[in-house]
Order: C-alpha cells, then structure tokens, then sequence
C-alpha cells in the first residue's frame, strides 16, 4: 500500500497527496454528518490528465475511489467510509472558453457555483441553478446529484444546463461527451448518464455550461398562510395567474430556527403557522398588477392572512433568507432529512397525509417542513431531541421512513426529489424504482465500473 | 405634529454599478431602482413617530423623474399620508434639492423634516445641511436615535469617537444614519391603500427654483482595477516584503 501512495504522489506532487487525520475528515464526509469518515487518503490532482493516471493506479491496485467536490451533499454520496482513496476535485477551478454566442463556458469540476454565478452576472448573463449552498458546492458535485434547488419552477436542473462533459471513466480512459452541441441525435447520450450518477460510473472533470439572460426586476413576496390545504390552493392559484420563478414554504417553526441563528427581524408582527414564498418578474407594470391581482384574489378567498412585497433587490435578498438559512440554522441537531418529491398538483394532498402521520406517531419529535413545493419537492427534517443518543435517534427515524415513503410510493413520487441517495437513502430505493429498472441500473455500472471501484456502496450495494 | 419626509430614487444598493462606455456617467438603463437606504430609515422613523402619537401627518416628498412615483408609493405603502413630486429629469445637485424642500416646507409648514443622511448615489451629504442653513433652523444629522418631547427633539448622533446628543427646538432637520432603526417590509394590502392616498405632482418652477446644474461632469471612471494578491512562503519573505515593498514597518 506504501508503495500505491508514493506512485500517487508521483502523479500529483508530494503536496497533494495526504493522510494526515484532518484532512481525513475533512475531505472523507459530507454535510449529512451521519457517518465516520475513514479514507486511506486524499488526493488533489490538478488537472484531467493527471485525474485519469489517479483513476488507473487505483484499478491496477484495487483500490475504491470517492469523488470529491463541495461536500455538501445530505446523503452521504461523498462519504469514504471503507479505506476510499477521497479524490478531491477542488484544484480543477478554471472558468475558461467562455463563448458569449453559444452562451456556454467552460467550467473544472471544482468551481464552485457561486463563482460560474458571479462570471455569468459579469458577463451580462446568468447561472439560474442556485441553492442554499452555492458558496460551496462544485458544480462536478452538483452534475453527479442532478442539483436542483430554488429556481427549478422556471430554469430547471442542473441537467438542463449541462451541454458538454469530460469524464474519466474507471479504466482511466477519458471521454468527450456532446462538446457543447445543442443538437446531436446520435445514439445514447452518455452524457446524461453520468449526470445524477453520484459518482458511481466514472469521475466529472469538465463541463461545458450554458448560461442565459438574467431575470427582469425579480421580486419575492412573502404571505402568511394558516394551513397547508391553503398552501396548495395559493400554489394552484399563483402558478394560473403569474409566470413564478420559485414558489417555496415553510413552516413557523423553520422561521423560529432561522430568526434565531441569523438574527434576522420578524417579517411580520404576527405568526401563522406557514409562510409561502413567491418569486416572479416583474417585467413591466401589467406584471406587477397581476400579482397584486392574484395576492387580492387569493385573500378573498381567505387563503392568506398577511403579505409583504420587496422594494429592492435587498429587500428581496432579505425575504430570501427566510427560506435559504433554514438548511444551516439546524445543521447542529443533526436533522433527519426527508428530501422528498410527487407531482406538483398532489403536493396538497402528500403534504397533509405525512403531516398527520408524524403529528401522530413521532409526537416527541420537533418536524421543520420547509420546500420548494412549486416543483413537487418537500424538505422534512425531523431534528434529534438534544438527549437522545445520535444511534437511537437513527433507527427512529429509519423505522419511521417505510411508512413515510409507504405513502409516497402510493403517490408514486422519489424517495430523493434532489439530494441523491447516496448512503442514507439507499436501503429506499425501491419504492421509487422497480426491481427491474434496479437490476438494469446495475449492469449499466458495472459496464461503466466492471471492478466496482467508483464510489462503491453508494446508490446501491 | 407634521412631519415632511424626503426620498430619493437611486440605483438600488445590490446592483454592481457600470460606468457607460463613453465615460459620461453611470449605466442606468435596465438597471433595477429603489429608495435610497437612508431614505428607507427616515420613512420608517416618520411612521415610528406616527405609531407612537408624536407626529400627526406624515408627507412624503420626492425630486426625479416620473418614475420616482413608485418610490413614493412605497413611502405612503410604508406608512405615510400624502405624497408630493417634483418632477424633473434633470440631475438636482444638492444646493437644488435644499431650495426645492425649502419651498415645500413654506407650503406645508412641517415642524420636523427628516432625510436620509445622503443619497448613495451622489454621497454627497449635503442636502439636508442646506436646507436647515436656508430655513435658518437648528440641525440633528447622523442619527442614531431620535426622541421628541415638549417641542424639543433629542437627538444621538454617531460622531468619531462616540456618541453626541444634541437638543434642538422644532422645526428643525434630522438627517438618518444606518442604525437609527431597521425599516420594516412593505405590506401588500397597504401597497394597494397606498394607491388612493393623495398624490400631488408639481414641477421645480412651479416653486420657483432653477435646478440648472452649476458643476460640470468631466469623466466619470471605474476604480482601478486591484491586483490578486500573493501568497508568501516564510515569515522572511513577509517581513520582507512589509518593509521593501509595502513600506510598512
């Protein structure tokens, strides 16, 4: 094994290469928490080429490889649990290429979101994939899980943006995949099979992403709503009325959490037990009146109890904020996190079912809903009671899920809308796909990884 | 008591601002507008008296362009009474802005004018200076605290070094500083009310003020561009570089 490291540092340089215990840590887990990170070590190349010589070494020598990015999954798909080699992509942080007619640039897998965000904005353009945690996700993370988050209602996934891939497959042969064509109707686009694929097929080094035109005058309302049939009456009524960006909830005690960690003013005097937020453009004055039209009707209707409006874009990032610091104002506890999705229209009615099964049957247990329920997609987190051991608090949360995803397998929705499954869901699959698109899957893997040595164990066993 | 409140349309403060190509001003074409922040806090300050039975009637005022209409119904959706607009699409420097309240405080006889403490556009902070210069009424800027009592106003302002509290007998001009208070969220049903409160629009010589510009814009440029730093590899290199380069110690 000695002998396996230092040709790695051959191939990297004596600096990248580390087995120091802090580092082990660091580099060996992800923002789930739930696991102990054990690594043989991580590595840091610096470039495809030298990915590609990682990746061969490790299939000569048998040795598992975990791709690493941001860490900040919630699934644990970036856990080394078993003596992985963590391959972190972070050195791999080149903007470069950009093409302001095809609207595309380059991007390492390591740049983070933020930073594509920030070179799109000073290009008169605009990244719209963002979430809570785009200071620090990469975007090779966020191509292996598909990333979803807030703006999905209007711009989409991840995928949706991704029009060139170079990978490093687990023989360590390298892969050109679409080269940023719009169209290419040529058989299998592999592409797409290695988004969303958790790492498991082989190692993201580049992407060729497309940006577009940024937003006209965004502007975020926030209405306080009394209970969830209301929420998806007023997700019926807004998205017939107004063309919405995002459309997220929460509840009461998400906004407690967060006034409290961020020390924020209460958007309004009085609570309610949700809040709904609604971001849309207001492209010109008619746009402006017919939300104001919407938020009129939608009162008479007795929908809403309250609402307020951003004057400013800080305003709006200030309404934001409400929603985005929820993730990391109960990061501590740690939260059990359900990630889970069904079809826009039946949000309503899933919402009110597993609501009325947790009140019922999990009554010691602080629940913090929140989601962006505009495309279907609800957060649960159930948050461990400050005495209760982690272990104990586990399996809890473990018996309660088959009844949670009994239900939403009766709704056919995902056991994980945009985390990935990872380690935590993994023992769940099932109730979102059938044993025979399972089983197709894994020979799907195993022709990409014959050995099994991306990221083995996540996704599947 | 009447309260006479200014406000201001300015590039809103999240907007990373671009100078125009021929270097004659600032891009604002397509760029998002909103009430200047100090402007903000001195609405929210208003409507805290008004909640409190110190003020009476809160009027909003603005000097701009057409557009400058929405920032005043955002003041009155905030909580004021009445809204009055200048309406001009000329750049109003400062000694403009304090002739033009001057006469607005004539015609609405106010006994308190509160302004932001400059408008982040110009950053000039000057205009609510002016203007108590030219009604020859006492002074409170940089707010940090405002307290009203038997026809004195109280007020704590933010100097180096400390705090200063000053008394002056109303009328007078209060100029808002950041942490005078946190103004609150426009709430959507009184954006709607504040569609049917009085709005008045008048022109700048319908007061009698030339707003002719008295300074002349050369050039306008973007600041220079900083260098990416370095990272050092020894407390040698850095002292090194401290002492030759930097010249610092």
């Amino acid at each position: 094994m000695q002998d396996f490291l230092e040709q790695l540092k051959a191939v990297v340089g004596e600096s990248y290469l580390s087995t120091q215990a802090d580092d082990l840590e660091t580099y060996g887990q992800d923002w789930s928490k739930l696991y102990e990170a054990k690594p043989l070590a991580v590595i840091r190349p610096a470039n495809t080429l030298e990915v590609a010589e990682t990746v061969k070494l490790c299939a000569k020598n048998n040795v598992a490889l975990v791709p690493s990015g941001g860490r900040t999954g919630l699934s644990g798909g970036a856990y080394a649990t078993n003596g992985e080699l963590v391959l972190s992509l972070e050195r791999l942080n080149d903007i470069s290429n950009f093409n302001p007619v095809d609207r595309t640039v380059e991007c390492g897998a390591g740049v983070i979101t933020e930073q594509l965000q920030n070179f799109a904005t000073e290009n008169g353009l605009y990244y719209p994939v963002d979430f809570a945690s785009a200071g620090s996700s990469h975007i090779g993370g966020n191509i292996a899980t598909n990333a979803g988050g807030i703006k999905v209602l209007k711009y989409g996934l991840t995928r949706d943006w991704v029009s060139g891939l170079t990978v490093v497959t687990a023989s360590g042969e390298t892969l050109e995949l679409n080269n940023g064509l719009v169209k290419n109707a040529t058989g299998y686009d592999l592409r797409h099979l290695f988004i969303g694929s958790e790492g498991t097929l082989g190692i993201i080094t580049k992407a060729v992403m497309k940006l577009t035109n940024p937003p006209v005058e965004p502007t975020v309302m926030l209405l306080a709503v009394e209970d969830l049939a209301s929420v998806s009456n007023l997700l019926n009524h807004f998205q017939s009325s107004i063309e919405l960006m995002a459309f997220e909830f929460f509840s009461q005690q998400a906004l407690e959490k967060v006034l409290a960690h961020r020390e924020l003013k209460k958007p309004f005097d009085q609570e309610s037990a949700f809040y709904v937020l609604i971001e849309f453009e207001a492209k010109s004055e008619s746009s402006m009146d017919e939300a104001f039209a919407a938020f009129e009707s939608a009162a008479e209707n007795g929908w809403l109890v309250d609402g307020i409006i951003s004057q400013s874009n800080q305003q709006a990032e200030e309404l934001w904020q409400y929603r985005e610091g929820i993730s990391e104002s109960i990061s501590h506890y740690p939260p059990y996190k359900n990630d889970i999705a069904v079809k826009p229209s039946q949000v309503g009615e899933f919402l009110q079912q597993v609501d009325a099964f947790v009140t019922a049957n999990y009554p010691e247990f602080e629940n913090i809903w929140f989601g962006h329920i505009g495309d279907g997609n609800l957060h649960l987190n159930i948050l461990k009671p400050a005495a209760m051991p982690l272990e104990e608090f586990k399996s809890a949360c473990a018996e309660a899920n088959p009844e949670i995803f009994t239900i939403l397998k009766s709704f056919n929705g995902s056991i994980s809308a945009e985390h990935g499954v990872g380690l935590l869901k993994r023992p769940y699959l099932e109730y979102s796909r059938s044993v025979e698109e399972i089983e197709l899957m894994k020979s799907v893997k195993k022709v990409f990884d014959p050995k099994g040595i991306m990221n083995p164990g996540k996704l599947f066993e | 008591m009447k309260i006479l409140v200014t406000v201001k349309r300015v590039i809103d403060y999240n907007v990373k601002v671009r100078v125009k190509d021929d270097n004659s001003g600032v891009e604002t074409a397509n760029v998002k507008m909103s009430m200047n922040p100090f402007c903000e806090i001195a609405v929210e300050e208003a409507v805290r008296l008004k909640e409190k039975g110190v003020a009476t009637e809160i009027v909003v005022a603005s000097i701009g362009p057409a557009q400058a209409q929405e920032t005043l119904r955002t003041a009155l959706a905030l909580g004021a009474d009445r809204a009055i607009l200048v309406k001009t699409d000329e750049n109003v420097e400062p000694l403009g802005v304090a002739k033009i309240f001057k006469e607005i405080v004539a015609k609405e006889s106010p006994e308190m004018v509160i302004m932001g403490k400059q408008s982040i556009d110009g950053d000039n902070n000057q205009s609510g200076q002016m203007l108590a210069a030219l009604l020859d009424w006492p002074q409170g800027t940089f707010a940090s605290e405002v307290n009203v009592a038997d026809g004195k106003v109280a007020v704590t302002r933010e100097i180096d070094g400390g705090l200063e509290t000053v008394g002056l007998t109303l009328p007078a001009v209060v100029t808002t500083d950041l942490r005078l208070n946190e103004p609150r969220f426009a709430k959507l049903p009184d954006i709607m009310k504040a569609k049917r409160k009085p709005f008045e629009e008048i022109a700048p010589a319908d007061l009698g003020v030339n707003v002719e510009a008295r300074t002349e814009t050369l050039k306008v440029e973007a600041p220079a561009q900083r260098t990416a730093g370095i990272k050092v590899e020894s407390v040698e290199q850095l002292v090194d570089k401290l002492k030759n380069e930097a010249k610092v110690i």
